[in-house]
């Protein structure tokens, strides 16, 4: 994994493993559990138009991955991460209509494609740090706007664009075979999703993880300590827009047309907001956050609220995150829930445990 | 390839553009400079400000109540926020900082949403008295609102470098911008100098939303992001110096206009400002520094 990485002169022998606690244990549980539901019960369960939703709940938990990596993981702020899954999306989109490749191999490519555009653009924004890097990225983001309002996304045309303004009859994207329906889709996005999960975990849990984290802490200890800084930085951006990519390929599965309107650069900033609100210091942010940005406003729409309502909670929400409550929701609310455990217990008479 | 005839009302049109940037970048360097933040509600705070002025004018309010009270709006919104916010944020990155007001964006947002919806595909418009007047140079027509804009952004720019440069307040929020710590420990009431920054900034935020409304379109999604036009401007001077962002902020407003009567070149013109200071931060920024500050980029 860390192959590339800086060898150190000291050869240590490893650690032997230690055997997984209980901890471990039940989190592995409680993934297992949660996937064996969304799998299985959920597509049973919910009606076509909650399907739907949980559908890009799966993709936005990618994207909403990849920012809280590069965010809460290494300390780099990206503002333009709706643009990287456009990059994503397009060039699913178009290698769906000029190929009759497999699906999976489809989504590697897109995320290959988005990997190696990220990295292009990450590698001289690089140079820049903090404040300056996240606003190079909106203006990045900005720029990619309007190339993808001028060339559109792939619609069965022909030419290196594949966009033809004169058809009538669009064919729609299409979907892998063994996932044609939208509950057989939706196991097959939360498989993907679950992937990448695991894809970052494993990052976060070796070498570049570490590194990272050193990144995060302190850039000129991190450089003194040995770390190549820019490769492990560089890498973080890889993954990220690699994983953005996938998700951008399984979105245009998903919705079966794609339009440059979708992908306004307002929606990055709802994207930062719904991370840093979910929590970027946890995996179980992410999906917190997807489940803020396509859940929430699912339901809200079918209770009639207006999803302007919502646009303003996360206003409030990433005001509220970055004065009190860094964490984020998904470190925030079993603190709360244990406090409040502890406030019922010392409030209750005997019996409930003291 | 047009010809020269065919720019010439751009040349104008992107001045006055780039003077409506100018004012703006000058709006933000200040309280950049003041208080350490990057206000990315800029545009907001000026788009609702100009929706509030519209409602107004349809209401049949005067219209230069109406425009006093979108200047006014920005600045009280602005000026809420900072001081809410600011003294809590004040010890935090800048980029928290920043990002933080990305939060009033979306809150101010929201709430455009929510008032003034944008359904029916009818459009908002308002048109200011020096719409109608105007002359010719050579051939060009020219409106006194292009006047205003362009004039606006040279007077701001003058009149902001010499509040700075010889007025108490303005050598106060200069010693700030080095050290908040140590010009308060030197007797300077900074959260009073802080506050004055932020309404200042909002203030410029209103009338540039104001003008930008008439010069360009009164729409919310739009004006919110034409900030990143003028921060583009402000980036290019690193966020330190008025006169450069003035300068950058004409050329790019010049720049995207006179991109219109390309025909290849003419969707690709909303790309000048991004364009422009990606380049110019990548180029400045080529000498690469490590230090144990978080300030600096």
């Amino acid at each position: 994994m860390a192959g590339t990485a800086v060898r150190t002169a000291r050869a240590r022998p490893r650690p032997p493993l230690q055997k997984p606690g209980a901890g471990t244990l039940t989190r592995a549980a409680v993934v297992a559990v949660i996937l064996l539901i969304s799998l299985f019960a959920l597509p049973e369960l919910l009606s076509l138009y909650y399907v739907d939703a949980m559908t890009q709940v799966a993709v936005y938990a990618m994207v909403t991955l990849g920012l809280g990596l590069l965010v809460g993981r290494v300390g780099l702020v990206s503002l333009g991460q709706v643009a990287v899954l456009a990059i994503g999306a397009w060039t699913a989109a178009r290698l769906l209509f000029a190929t009759t490749l497999p699906y999976p191999v489809v989504l590697l490519a897109a995320g290959v494609v988005t990997m190696a555009l990220g990295t292009l653009i990450g590698l001289p924004a690089l140079r820049l740090r903090g404040l300056y890097l996240a606003l190079i990225t909106l203006m990045l983001a900005g720029a990619i706007t309007v190339v993808l309002a001028t060339a559109n996304f792939p619609n069965g045309g022909h030419g290196f664009l594949g966009y033809d303004a004169s058809s009538v009859h669009i064919p729609p994207i299409r979907r892998p075979s063994i996932a044609a329906s939208d509950p057989a889709y939706f196991r097959y996005s939360v498989i993907v999703a679950a992937l990448m999960f695991l894809l970052a975990g494993v990052h976060i849990k070796t070498r570049p993880g570490r590194a990272w984290a050193a990144i995060r802490q302190s850039e000129p200890a991190a450089l003194a300590a040995g770390i190549n800084v820019t490769l492990y930085k560089l890498w973080a951006f890889a993954l990220a827009s690699f994983i953005t990519g996938v998700a951008g390929g399984v979105l245009a599965g998903a919705v079966h047309y794609l339009y440059s309107i979708g992908f306004p650069t307002q929606d990055s900033i709802t994207l930062l907001a719904v991370v840093l609100m979910g929590g970027a210091y946890s995996l179980w942010g992410a999906v917190v956050a997807a489940l803020l940005l396509q859940l929430l406003p699912a339901v809200l729409h079918n209770w009639g609220v207006s999803a302007d309502w919502l646009t303003i909670l996360f206003g409030l929400g990433v005001l509220q995150v970055l004065t009190t409550a860094p964490g984020g929701l998904a470190d925030q609310v079993p603190k709360d829930l244990a406090r409040l455990g502890r406030l019922l217990r010392r409030h209750l008479p005997s019996g409930a445990g003291g | 390839m047009p010809s020269w005839q065919d720019f010439q009302p751009f040349i104008v049109s992107g001045l006055a553009l780039g003077g409506v940037y100018a004012l703006s970048g000058v709006g933000l360097i200040v309280l950049y400079r003041a208080t350490g933040v990057v206000y990315l509600a800029f545009g907001a705070v000026g788009a609702m400000g100009a929706l509030i002025a519209w409602s107004l004018v349809n209401a049949s309010v005067p219209g230069w109540v109406a425009w006093l009270v979108c200047v006014a709006s920005a600045g009280v919104v602005t000026l809420g926020y900072g001081l809410l916010f600011g003294p809590a944020l004040a010890k935090r990155d800048p980029l928290v900082k920043a990002v933080a007001t990305l939060g009033l964006t979306l809150v101010l947002f929201g709430v455009m949403d929510l008032l003034w919806t944008t359904g029916g595909g009818q459009s908002r418009a308002i048109t200011l008295p020096t719409d109608n007047g105007g002359f010719t140079l050579g051939q060009i027509q020219v409106t006194w609102t292009q006047v205003v804009g362009l004039g606006a952004g040279v007077a701001i720019t003058v009149v902001t470098a010499a509040f700075l440069r010889y007025t108490k307040l303005g050598t106060a929020m200069r010693a700030m911008a080095n050290d908040r710590e140590i010009t308060a420990t030197l007797g300077v009431p900074v959260r009073r100098v802080e506050a004055a920054a932020w309404l200042g900034c909002g203030l410029l935020g209103g009338l540039a939303g104001l003008l930008l409304a008439d010069l360009v379109a009164l729409d919310a999604t739009t004006l919110t992001f034409l900030v990143i036009s003028s921060l583009a401007a402000a980036l290019i001077a690193r966020l330190r110096s008025i006169a450069l962002t003035f300068v950058a902020a004409i050329v790019i407003g010049l720049i995207h206009d006179l991109l219109t009567p390309i025909q290849s070149l003419s969707n690709y013109r909303d790309m000048t400002p991004f364009v422009l200071a990606a380049v110019a931060l990548l180029v400045l920024s080529r000498r690469r520094v490590i230090s144990l500050s978080r300030e600096e980029a």
